[in-house]
Formats: structure tokens, sequence, C-alpha cells
């Protein structure tokens, strides 16, 4: 990266803008004020989740020695993975107990949002969260059959606009777009706006259909593309459309039912085919016309990671208790890179719920029901499983709790 | 009651710990204050990001062997904390009902292009202000950037890319690359 004038400009204005600044406004008794605070927060969601699972005895000061939490304090410099082989088990009873994940909860039972290990009540029922401008947009449940309603909130989660009927949200990799769909009393229209605010909202109004002809984004596609799901409401099955930047749409033919998309690669899954026991899946190049890049029919193809290298695989036959294991695969070819498996998977009902969320390049956090307990773990592709402290909670069986409030992927 | 051999020793070693961690803000806080500035674009944010990075040192000064790496680790800590966008959100919402505490600071820099294109910087999302402020004040190369924040290096290459490509697209003609001789590169 040899430097431009642009970027000798950049680098000379950030300097004279920083370089007058003396500014030393902290004494180590601030500081130690504010680590107590921070301990204290460590401390709670720790003792919070020993206490759920009952029976796990940590030594005193475990929690203060070995690797430091993944957020706070990581190694200078990272050494190159390594490669694990073989299949990383899942057990959230031994798993050590990490620190809370970036990627925020909702407890859908008990209306509450849980961010970095802080937890507040919301005043109704949310599917999704997400910052938006000065407060938050949020899809709120209508009513128990799965009606839901898109809110723009204020700071304190009060309602300034509200669309209904609407879909699940998605959120683009770098976290600047939000898209979602709403009818509008004849047709679905898919609307998309900057995190910011700084531009005017983009509204594209598919062909007019009935409600049920349901429509969701799935995710943003380069180029400020989306691609969006719309199901045929006799079969229950989904086409999808790639909606341009220009309010343009086209469809992505053969699919009964979209996964993911990546808006680094422009890489997108979607489910093909259904077999005896389980289902195919595609990876297509949206950027290219729609050509398979790969197919699968050991996977349910659902989660590029942020950089767009990787994809996640859970089984082929999804149920509501979600999949046993999961895989994770090199986006490009379906190499496989990393598998998961939940302990306990080949005696009792328990599995990992599709809507997951990537930390980072390297890093799942997802929610799993075994027994009746729901739990968080964060998985990392060098093979490591930490459950994710204070986030376990009773459920009914067939039933979730905690939702990552916006997941990388969407399935409703 | 009295004191034991071992409660002397547990204080001694608090009291080495607070020596040597104040010997480190002592040097290094108003360079660092300089970043977390940049990163955050007020003094409010700039103080909060900073003592937060702090606090999680002090938590972790113990398990660090290598003292030539703490830079890198508050530089990190900073990035991650500014770039959490529930933690921004989290920060107005209780902002909304607790009183801001005012710093009674103001801003300064020129008004000239330093100042337009300081301005651009700050409308840049996020990660792609991370990467440009650790690029460019920090001198940071590509994969020492990638490893702060986490990325890949090709990631980091293409959010400097689209953030040079929107400071192209708002600053003033004078920036503009048939006008500064980025052409002829």
């Amino acid at each position: 990266m040899s430097p431009t004038p642009l970027e000798d400009q950049v680098h000379d204005a950030l300097h004279r803008t920083a370089e007058p600044l003396q500014r030393a406004p902290f004494t180590v008794t601030d500081v130690r004020a504010r680590a107590r605070r921070i301990q204290r927060r460590r401390t709670a969601v720790a003792g919070a989740a020993v206490a759920a699972v009952l029976a796990i005895a940590i030594p005193v000061g475990a929690g203060m020695v070995g690797p430091g939490p993944r957020s706070d304090v990581p190694p200078a410099t990272q050494p190159p993975a390594p490669r694990i082989t073989g299949t990383v088990r899942i057990d959230p009873l031994s798993a050590s107990v990490g620190a809370a994940t970036t990627v925020p909860l909702i407890n859908v039972d008990e209306p509450s949002l849980t961010v970095d290990g802080e937890t507040v009540d919301l005043p109704r029922r949310y599917d999704q969260l997400t910052p938006y401008v000065e407060g938050w947009i949020g899809i709120a449940f209508t009513d128990d059959g799965g009606g839901r309603a898109v809110q723009v909130l204020d700071p304190d989660f009060r309602v300034l606009d509200e669309a209904a009927p609407a879909s699940g949200m998605v959120v683009s990799a770098d976290g600047s777009r939000i898209a979602w769909a709403s009818y509008d009393g004849s047709r679905w229209v898919v609307v998309d706006r900057d995190r910011d605010g700084s531009r005017e909202e983009r509204q594209t109004p598919l062909a007019p259909g009935p409600q049920d002809a349901r429509v969701r984004p799935v995710g943003f596609l380069p180029g400020d593309a989306l691609l969006v799901a719309r199901t045929d409401p006799s079969g229950q099955l989904e086409s999808a459309i790639v909606v341009g930047p220009d309010g343009t749409t086209s469809p992505l033919p053969d699919t009964l039912a979209l996964g993911s998309a990546s808006d680094v690669t422009g890489l997108v899954s979607m489910k093909t085919s259904v077999t005896a026991d389980g289902s195919c899946w595609e990876v297509r190049d949206a950027g290219a016309g729609g050509a398979v890049a790969w197919q699968t029919c050991d996977y349910s193809l659902l989660g590029f990671s942020p950089d767009g290298r990787h994809l996640l695989g859970f089984t082929d036959y999804l149920t509501p208790e979600g999949s046993p294991t999961l895989a994770v695969l090199d986006a490009a070819t379906g190499e496989r890179v990393l598998d998961f498996e939940l302990v306990g998977s080949r005696t009792s009902v328990v599995g990992i719920q599709p809507e997951v969320g990537w930390e980072d390049d390297e890093t799942v956090v997802a929610t799993l029901v075994t027994g009746d307990r729901q739990y968080v773990v964060r998985l990392g592709l060098d093979g490591t499983v930490e459950r994710v402290g204070g986030e376990a909670v009773e459920v009914e069986p067939g039933d979730v709790s905690l939702k990552l409030a916006a997941p990388s992927v969407v399935q409703q | 009651m009295s004191t034991t051999l071992v409660d002397m020793g547990a204080r001694d070693r608090r009291s080495d710990k607070d020596a040597d961690f104040s010997a480190y803000m002592s040097a290094r806080q108003a360079a660092l204050y300089r970043t977390a500035y940049l990163l955050a674009g007020d003094h409010a944010g700039a103080e909060d990001l900073l003592q937060t990075a702090f606090a999680k040192l002090y938590l972790s000064w113990d398990r660090i062997r290598d003292r030539e790496a703490l830079d890198g680790y508050v530089r990190r800590i900073m990035v991650n904390e500014n770039n959490s966008l529930w933690r921004r959100a989290w920060k107005r919402r209780e902002h909304t009902t607790d009183t801001i505490p005012e710093t009674g600071a103001v801003d300064t820099y020129d008004d000239g292009m330093g100042g337009a294109l300081w301005s651009f910087v700050q409308t840049l999302p996020p990660k792609q202000r991370s990467v440009v402020v650790l690029r460019y004040y920090e001198q940071l190369s590509e994969a020492e950037i990638a490893d702060v924040l986490g990325i890949s290096v090709g990631t980091v290459k293409s959010q400097a890319s689209r953030a040079l490509a929107a400071l192209r697209a708002r600053a003033p003609h004078s920036l503009n690359p048939h006008e500064s001789g980025d052409d002829a590169r």
C-alpha cells in the first residue's frame, strides 16, 4: 500500500488533530474504581452461570489465571491456528466459562436484553433488536401466532414509528446497513436503511400479492444489493429474488429455501432439493448470474462468516429442536474445516439453534438446548468451546427462551 | 486481628503492581488518549474508552509478560470497545436516564483542509475509521491492524479501500484524485 496524496493528507489531518492534545485525565485510583466495577460485573455473570448449572465446582481464583477473556487481553501476536482433526464435542456443563458475548441476547419469555453481561428489561417481547441512529430498530411480536412488527425506538425503547406486518431483519457484515420487509396492504416492500441514518431509506416494492406470500431479506450482497426470499403460500417453498441498488429485481431460479448470503463474496446458499431423509443445498455466485459453486447433500448451509470465507453446515434435516452437529466449511469449496457435535446428541433430544451469530471472523456464538436447559456457547475455529456465563435458562421441550438479538442467520 | 505474613505479601504485591501500572500510565496516557480521541471523535467518548481500556489492562496486568506489548493491548481494547455498536447504543440509553458528565472540553483542530478531512473521517463507519486511525495515525502495518482488529489482512485492505473511496467521495474538490495527483501513480 504505497501512499497516495489523499493518504498523506489523511495522515497529516489526523496528526494535526491529535498532536495538540496533551491530556492525562486519569489517576490509578480512577482506573482501579472502573476495574472494580468491571470485575463485579464479571463475578456476577460467572456466579449466575455457576448457580444455573448447580453442580460445577470452580476453584476460587480460577477466573484469574490462564488465558484472559477473549475480548479483553489477547496475546500480542496470534500464533497460527492449529488444524483440528476429528470432531470437537460441545458439552456446556464441562466447558470453561468465557467472557460475556459481544453478541447481544434477548430473552423472549421474560423480555430483556443482555449486552456484554448487563441486562435491561424490555417493555414488550422482541424477536430482534439492533442499534439504529440514536436508538434502536426492533422486530416485535404482535401476537402468539408469529405476527411481527418493525419498530423504530428511542434509546429507552419507546416506539417512534411502526409498520406491521413485517419480516425479520438482517444486518450487513460491517454493521452499517439494516433491511426488513413489511406489507403495505397490497404488496410486500423491501426496506433498507443506513444504521446511522445518513442516507434516505431505500424502498423496493415487489409485485402485488397476498400477505401470506411472505417476503424476508436473507442477507446483503456486494454493491448494495439484497437477497430476498418470497414464500409460495401453497407449498411454503421459497423463491429467491436479488434486489439491486437501483430497485430492479431479478430471480435466482430453482430454489426451495434460502440460507444465507455474503456481502463480501456475493456467494449465496440455498436448498435445491429434498431427499428421502434430508435435503441438498447449493452455494451459488449471485454475481455470476447464480452459477453453482458447489453442492452438498450432507448439510443445511446457513451463515457465512463476516469475511465470507466460512459457511456453517447444520444437519441436512433440520427440526425445531435444531441440529445436533455443526460443521464449519470453506465457503468457496465446501471443504470441511471443523466439526462440532453436541454431547448427548445420540441419546437425547438436543440441538444447536440455527439462528447463530458470528462474533468475529473466527468465532461463532450459538444457543443450544440440552435437556430442559438452554445455554449459550462460543465456538472458535481453533476448536475452542466456551460457555458464555450467566445465560443458562430453563426451557420447555421444543422451546427456546434465549435468542441472539441480531443473528447472522435469520430463519423466520 | 493480627496481620499475617500472607496478608503482608499480598499487600506488597498489590503495591508493586500499582507502582508498575502507575509508571506505565504516566508514560503512555497522553499518547494513548490521542488515539482514543481519534477513535471516539470527542473527549467524553475518548475518556470513556481509555478508562475502560486501562481498567481492563489493570485487571490483566499480572498475566502480561511482554511489557513491550502493553500499548498494543490498550489499542486493541479501545478499538473493540469503540467498534461495538451495542456498547454505543447502551451508553446512549444510560445517558438518557443519567446525567452526562460534562467535560467542558473544546475540540481543537485547524479549520482548513485538515479540519475538513477530520470531519469526514468522523463520518466513516467504526471499523473503517479504526483502520484509518491505526494505519495513518498509529502507522501500523496491515498485518498489525489485522491482529488488533481480529480480522484478516484482506478485510483490512477492503476496509481501507472503502474508507479512502468514501473520503474521496465526500472530500472537497481539492482532494479529488484528478487534482491531487492520484491518477499519476
